[in-house]
């Protein structure tokens, strides 16, 4: 199975044309992204995918910030064929939405010339999180598949009424998904990701520890220097607890709760100085690390909703876009974050502008409830165009199903075949 | 970490469901002429019954919605100060798809409170001893405030007070102890007072936000203080809000799927099978015992035994479904993080309303709830219970599974999974039981809040 990589695509809209781009994106949306001019269902290997706008802005420092058109998704490698598949299959609605950008190529536009001008536009993420690394979009469609076939097939009453034990239903159901042609894969393991991909990352998890390890006589200097001045900033930080308006959150509720999951797109600027700027760099490459090798299998330090999520530094890391795909409603995913990550979001977020106060970076934050809610609520952005392949599944089915397929191939004792059936 | 509660300026319904009361009736009003409205509002305000108070005559509470605030006068700089959800209603389309009011459910069409209907700007609810004593402080009610600025939008009558709901189960058996109250005074296992009335130290040991009123909308200095350093008084201070809804259920349609869906190979019928269904659905027994506790059979002598949790006894649901609705309205200790410990329960704590329904049963026969929660916290309390634990067809770890009593069957969730061993028994397509036919949601002010309300706005 490939491996999942996040494509970042942006640009500054053109000057007046603003107003333009929220309307075609708003159309689309309307129309469904599954096909019409941007056809994620119709391309291979695309999770989810969104297309925002981010209004004009000023930074801390009174510098104007132009309103710009962002384009993510997340996808199973390789990279090139999404490149490739945007640029021929979507190539009409992308130039219609991206032709509102300053430097677009202009008519006609030929397919290698988007594929150039989309690639030139990528955007370097700083961290991103996958729910299960290596689960592609193929063997989730797969086992959501598997498992409505198998409680199709348990729902039969001569099937659950003549088998007493767990070992015999088991055994019916090993015996049906081997009879269905069209399920046979799911009596073998999934394949893992690539070679190349494992040793890269296997390679990435020990050597960032080493080198660390030879820095650490350095860092363990600058430690208490840091902690100083960490402190120092935390205490002068101005918290800003303001509610969001009333307007903005109407803008924003018009595109949630449509589904089983909803997108989160937020983006916030950093705040002032070159201690923070250090400190965001420092803890988006330590989630990075957290990320892909620590929380890589359905949990992100407790939060078990999210199926991708990413941070991305834009303008000289000025700003940072945060986005996210998960399960439930925002309050529930905001309750989450407070009652069990609320450590992770501080290391991250306090480095934004208005954040609530935290203490020795992790402390405090979020746990204030209401101001850490505003926050995120004040920094929100509508997710305009937001396309999802399995809408209907939260992580938690994702994992379900996957366990559940390898219950089939795997060995199993008494006691683990009565649990492999609560399953269903 | 025990609290003061100011109770003679909280009302009466946050401390009790009136028990004592069996007799209610729940005037829902409109403003018709602003200055006449204050008025009476200013009348009932000494007939108001209040916390420290145990009535055993009548009761009266009052309560506003957002649309009340704004006929009454008060300023939008003043009501802005309250959360979204409270100002956008109950009716907000944005609200009615988290709170899966949509097809028969939806607004339109409502008996009241949705848009085909008129405006509810106040709710009366009134309580008496015995029937006449109710039509008397009603009809006194009544004409009072319908001489006075107001009309009546639609008067909710119920039931004497039973302990059955309509299904025939018991009901209410398990509420949140209000740290602060007397009768919560040395007991394990209260949630903090600010869960349930604004002013207090919620659960999070903050304060939940409030409206706050500048000095100069003030002048005379009926409201508190908000305790900040700033020179604003509190109208949020010992309020709460309140969900009002009107739920039809299908009691015939209900039994009717019991017993199709139970029915044996040979197409008889079996009531016990029907009943033991019927509780798997709801998660109690008629009795109110829970399937925890008494797995096999109903047993009276623990109807009253709320002492238990789901996730030692009962990790899969065998004894009571995960997807039943008392283990999704309350699931105590059975979700992340870490099931079975204080964390999951403290969780659940951030999530608990305070009930006080009451049943109905119109002239027609149609039958239901007229139900009330009290809360400080619509978002967290009412709307996260009701979307992400009972209409959610995802909740932990389902796949199709809304709550099968009382959740909604839009494109998904008419699926109710019974785990069993060895394998699980799945129905499909359930019909929808209840129907949601009016609601609202209301500000149940502090007594010098509804003062200050009723009084004179510039």
């Amino acid at each position: 199975m490939p491996h999942q990589l996040a494509v970042t695509v942006r640009a500054p809209i053109a000057p007046g044309r603003k107003a333009d781009v929220v309307q075609l994106l708003s159309d689309i949306n309307r129309k469904g992204a599954a096909s019409g001019p941007l056809p994620f269902a119709e391309m291979e290997g695309v999770h989810f995918a969104r297309l925002f706008v981010i209004d004009d802005a000023t930074d801390l420092e009174g510098r104007s910030l132009p309103a710009s058109l962002v384009y993510m998704a997340d996808i199973d490698a390789p990279l090139g064929r999404h490149w490739g598949e945007l640029a021929a299959k979507a190539g009409p609605g992308l130039d219609e939405v991206f032709g509102r950008c300053a430097d677009y190529p202009t008519e006609p536009v030929t397919p290698g010339a988007r594929t150039a001008w989309l690639r030139g536009h990528s955007v370097a993420s700083g961290a991103v999180y996958v729910n299960t690394v290596g689960r592609g979009l193929q063997q989730i469609r797969g086992e959501a598949w598997l498992r409505e076939a198998i409680e199709d097939f348990l729902d039969d009453p001569s099937v659950s009424r003549a088998r007493a034990s767990a070992t015999e239903v088991r055994a019916a159901v090993r015996e049906f998904v081997a009879s269905r042609p069209d399920l046979a894969w799911a009596l073998r393991p999934p394949s893992p990701p690539s070679l190349g991909f494992r040793l890269r990352e296997a390679a990435h998890k020990v050597c960032v520890p080493l080198v660390a390890l030879l820095l650490s006589p350095l860092l363990l200097l600058a430690l208490p220097v840091w902690g100083v001045l960490l402190r120092t900033h935390e205490r002068r930080d101005a918290a800003n607890r303001e509610r969001p308006s009333l307007e903005h959150v109407r803008m924003l509720d018009r595109y949630e709760d449509h589904a089983t999951q909803n997108p989160f797109t937020a983006v916030g600027l950093v705040k002032g100085g070159w201690f923070r700027q250090l400190t965001i760099r420092a803890v988006l490459y330590a989630t990075n690390y957290g990320t892909r090798h620590l929380f890589a299998r359905g949990n992100l330090a407790g939060v078990k909703t999210i199926h991708f999520a990413r941070w991305v530094s834009i303008d000289d890391r000025r700003r940072v876009i945060f986005v996210s795909n998960y399960d439930g409603s925002l309050e529930s995913y905001m309750d989450d974050f407070i009652d069990k990550v609320a450590w992770g979001l501080n290391a991250v977020f306090s480095n934004g502008s208005g954040y609530p106060a935290t203490r020795w970076l992790v402390l405090d934050g979020a746990k204030d409830e209401q101001a850490f809610k505003n926050y995120l609520r004040r920094g929100q952005l509508p997710t305009q165009v937001w396309y999802s392949a399995y809408d209907t599944l939260t992580a938690h089915n994702v994992a379900t199903n996957a366990s559940l397929r390898a219950g089939l191939w795997a060995d199993l004792t008494p006691d683990q075949t009565r649990d492999w059936l609560t399953l269903l | 970490m025990t609290i003061e509660l100011d109770l003679p300026d909280i009302q009466g319904l946050v401390a009790r469901g009136y028990g004592q009361l069996p007799h209610s009736r729940f005037l829902m009003l409109s403003v018709t002429d602003r200055a006449g409205a204050r008025e009476a509002l200013s009348r009932l305000l000494p007939q108001v019954t209040t916390a420290d108070e145990r009535p055993d005559a009548t009761a009266l509470n009052v309560a506003v919605t957002a649309h009340g605030l704004a006929a009454l006068g008060v300023p939008d700089r003043v009501a802005d100060g309250f959360p979204r959800e409270f100002l956008a209603g109950m009716s907000d389309p944005h609200t009615s798809r988290l709170l899966g009011d949509l097809d028969g459910s939806a607004p339109e069409h409502w008996a009241w409170g949705g848009p085909a209907t008129p405006p509810v700007d106040a709710a009366l609810l009134t309580y008496a001893a015995d029937a006449a004593a109710l039509d008397r402080q009603c009809d006194a009610l009544e004409q009072d405030v319908r001489s006075s600025g107001w009309r009546v939008a639609a008067r909710l009558d119920t039931l004497p007070l039973q302990p059955d709901e309509p299904f025939g189960f018991h009901d209410g058996i398990s509420q949140p102890l209000l740290e602060g109250l007397p009768r919560a005074a040395g007991r394990d296992a209260t949630v903090r007072a600010g869960e349930f009335v604004l002013g207090y130290p919620n659960e999070y040991g903050k304060l939940t936000d409030r409206p706050l009123v500048d000095a100069g909308d003030d002048p005379a200095g009926v409201l508190a203080h908000n305790g900040g350093r700033d020179n604003r008084n509190d109208l949020g201070h010992n309020g709460s809000y309140l969900v009002a809804r009107t739920l039809r259920q299908d009691v015939d349609g209900f039994w009717r799927w019991a017993r199709e869906a139970t029915r044996g190979s040979d197409g008889t019928s079996d009531e016990a099978r029907a009943v033991a269904l019927a509780a798997k659905v709801v998660g109690r027994w008629p009795s109110g015992a829970s399937l925890v506790k008494t797995p096999e059979g109903d047993d009276p002598a623990l109807a009253d035994d709320n002492d238990f949790g789901y996730h030692h006894s009962d990790p899969h649901g065998f004894a009571c479904p995960i997807g039943s609705h008392v283990r999704r309205a309350n699931p105590r200790d059975a979700l992340d993080p870490d099931p079975g410990s204080p964390e999951s329960i403290a969780v659940s704590n951030r999530h608990r309303l305070l009930r006080r329904g009451r049943v109905y049963r119109n002239d027609d026969g149609e039958t239901g709830l007229h139900f009330l929660c009290i809360g400080a916290n619509l978002s967290r309390q009412f709307e996260f219970v009701q979307h992400t634990w009972l209409a959610n067809p995802n909740f932990a770890g389902l796949y199709d599974d809304a709550d099968p009593l009382v959740g909604p069957r839009a494109a998904r969730g008419a699926t109710f999974t019974a785990p069993g061993q060895p394998v699980r028994q799945r129905y499909r397509d359930l019909p929808r039981f209840v129907t949601v036919r009016g609601g609202a949601y209301l500000f149940l002010p502090g007594l010098r809040a509804l003062s200050w309300i009723a009084g004179d706005h510039p």
